[in-house]
């Protein structure tokens, strides 16, 4: 296999990890967001605690704990192993899982902050509507904090692209299945394959930089108008 | 007027009385059932009664004092109330049967002090919000646009619209969702006085049109005379018997420590443009009237007042007492009355008397009270300048009304 067909390889692996991550995150985050933004109890604090962790915790850590439960002999990789019939460590299965942990803060706390923004009043209005509060999720929370679901998302996916730690502890390098960018370059810069390497490196740079370019411009003009209708 | 001693009216307004007789016959007439309790940190409200609702029912009480609680617990927005609520006897909620229901599920509306319209959709949408989620809807957005005066505005951003036509969109909205009972909390308490006058015309308007049944809370005593036709006072979590308008308001004479008042309704008998003034009949015996007269009503505004009964208040500080009749006085209303109680204060007495069935509250001072010697059954007569009457909406509202 060619050096370049290998990257392309990691770069689709790269981009299938990161996009199943970031529907995963939008589905656990959004509920566990707005559990968190309407709870008040003072154990609160230790669940915000927990969701923060990975931004302060080396990658490393939660990736060599992270390899402890999905290896055969621990009791998840087990049930994984007896459910789906092959073994979690050093699979895709694997580095999604770490990166959803891994990520987390990155789609929950946008999200908590616009939620507990949001505040109670349209949804009392919407209620007095007959609005269920499936119906009021979808009607008026969504629309009225869709910057933060953009900003949400696009963190979450920026992040997992850019992982390593984790990945290289719990994924390995396999090929296709857990080969991700991040670790091809590594590996090109372990053979002094410099050239390579500039590629990758240029192309997930100019590629992080354009995408978080957009989040912010998407992200102003949601500001802008909500601005204006805060106004109201 | 807080050291007055304490006192039950013991007669009371006649046209009140027939008020009240209307509201019972009526076979449509819906009633409310409360039995609740709901504890706040330090503040408890709680409540037991039931309420015969009538056209309007007046919520009136200081802030703080738990009227929007309550309205918020009727509604179904305070899950932590406990105790038991139906409206027409279906229950909505029986703490003991663990039966709740939700706001939701209530069929009850409920119209801000802010309005609370949603910001990403425009008035028209924000009103079909309520419709759509409505199965057997009755009222079409177009005759609530017309009800409500919004055709203009209806593709409009709800973010460009004033204050008061927030609070149209608000009350059109709340309509669609076709409630059996709206409650409104100080809806146009924000607004300046000439676009609240216009916002409860229309109110009163809609009441008429669709007989819906509204609970509205105010701490304006002058708005509540206008819009409702009787009144529940809410003070320190406790609601009071629910009473006519203008009885609720004179009980409040003995309880309060706002101004002692006169609160009637008269029927506009004819305007007299060239003085300036218009006059109001009240009836003092049988086949006999008095004349009452007021600053000449706007008629731009209401052209035809004319046999109208207006709501009307007369401060117990303007009213003063003669002993013989103020024929050659610049003071234009006199009526004869007997004086039915004293109430003494530290430097004044309040005085009740009935000027046929009307009862009238005079605040004279001691002084005078001991000069005239006056006594419970005087016939006296009872004097007040037209300045002096005033009519919430037609007349320039007293100040601290």
């Amino acid at each position: 296999m060619t050096d370049i067909s290998a990257d392309i390889l990691a770069l689709t692996t790269t981009f299938k990890m990161a996009a199943l991550t970031t529907i995963i995150l939008l589905l656990l985050g959004t509920p566990l967001a707005w559990y968190l933004a309407k709870w008040q109890s003072k154990w609160k604090v230790i669940f915000e605690a927990v969701v923060a962790l990975p931004l302060v915790l080396p990658p490393t850590v939660l990736g060599f704990y992270l390899l402890l439960a999905f290896s055969p002999g621990s009791l998840p990789g087990q049930l994984w192993q007896s459910a789906t019939g092959s073994q979690l460590a050093f699979s895709f299965s694997a580095i999604v899982i770490g990166s959803v942990l891994y990520s987390l803060p990155f789609v929950v706390q946008p999200l908590q902050k616009a939620f507990e923004q949001l505040g109670d009043h349209h949804l009392e209005a919407a209620a007095m509507l007959g609005a269920g509060p499936i119906d009021r999720f979808f009607s008026i929370v969504l629309p009225l904090t869709k910057a933060s679901f953009i900003t949400a998302t696009a963190l979450g996916f920026a992040h997992t692209v850019g992982e390593f730690g984790v990945v290289l502890m719990i994924g390995g390098n396999i090929p296709g299945e857990t080969r991700v960018l991040s670790i091809a370059l590594f590996d090109h810069v372990e053979a002094f394959n410099y050239a390579n390497a500039h590629i990758l490196s240029a192309g997930l740079l100019i590629a992080s930089l354009l995408l978080l370019s957009m989040v912010y411009l998407l992200g102003n003009n949601v500001n802008k108008t909500q601005q204006n209708l805060a106004k109201s | 007027m807080s050291t007055l001693s304490n006192s039950t009216n013991t007669s009371s307004d006649s046209p009140s009385y027939s008020e009240q007789l209307a509201i019972s016959d009526n076979p449509h007439a819906t009633s409310l059932a409360l039995a609740f309790k709901l504890a706040f940190n330090s503040f408890v409200i709680s409540v037991e009664q039931e309420i015969h609702l009538s056209a309007v029912t007046g919520v009136y009480g200081d802030s703080g004092s738990g009227k929007s609680t309550l309205l918020r617990i009727i509604a179904g927005l305070e899950q932590q109330a406990v105790g038991k609520i139906s409206l027409n006897g279906k229950s909505l909620q029986d703490s003991a049967k663990k039966q709740y229901i939700k706001a939701e599920k209530r069929q009850i509306g409920l119209v801000f002090q802010d309005s609370r319209l949603f910001p990403h959709l425009s008035v028209y949408q924000n009103l079909a919000y309520g419709a759509k989620r409505q199965k057997n809807s009755q009222l079409s957005i177009e005759k609530v646009l017309t009800l409500t005066k919004l055709k203009s505005l209806q593709h409009q951003n709800v973010t460009q619209l004033s204050g008061g036509e927030k609070q149209r969109v608000s009350i059109a909205r709340a309509l669609l969702a076709e409630p059996k009972l709206l409650l409104l909390d100080e809806p146009f308490s924000a607004l300046d006085k000439s676009t609240k006058s216009q916002m409860l015309t229309i109110l009163k308007d809609i009441q008429q049109q669709l007989n819906l049944p509204m609970l509205y809370v105010s701490h304006s005593l002058s708005e509540l005379q206008y819009i409702a036709d009787q009144l529940i006072v809410v003070s320190a979590g406790k609601i009071s018997t629910v009473n006519p308008i203008h009885q609720a308001i004179h009980q409040l004479n003995n309880a309060e420590e706002t101004s002692p008042k006169t609160s009637l309704s008269l029927t506009v008998a004819e305007h007299l443009p060239d003085y300036g003034l218009t006059r109001l009949s009240l009836p003092i015996a049988q086949d006999k009237t008095a004349s009452i007269y007021l600053p000449l009503l706007e008629q731009t505004i209401t052209p035809s007042l004319l046999g109208q009964k207006l709501p009307c208040m007369i401060y117990a500080r303007d009213i003063s007492i003669s002993i013989t009749k103020p024929e050659h006085s610049s003071i234009v209303n006199h009526l004869p009355a007997t004086i039915i109680e004293i109430q003494y204060g530290k430097t004044n007495a309040l005085v009740t008397l009935k000027s046929g069935e009307q009862q009238f509250f005079a605040q004279i001072s001691l002084w005078s009270k001991k000069r005239l010697a006056l006594t419970i059954q005087s016939t006296v007569y009872i004097q007040f300048k037209a300045n002096a009457v005033h009519s919430y909406h037609y007349t320039e509202s007293p100040k601290n009304a």
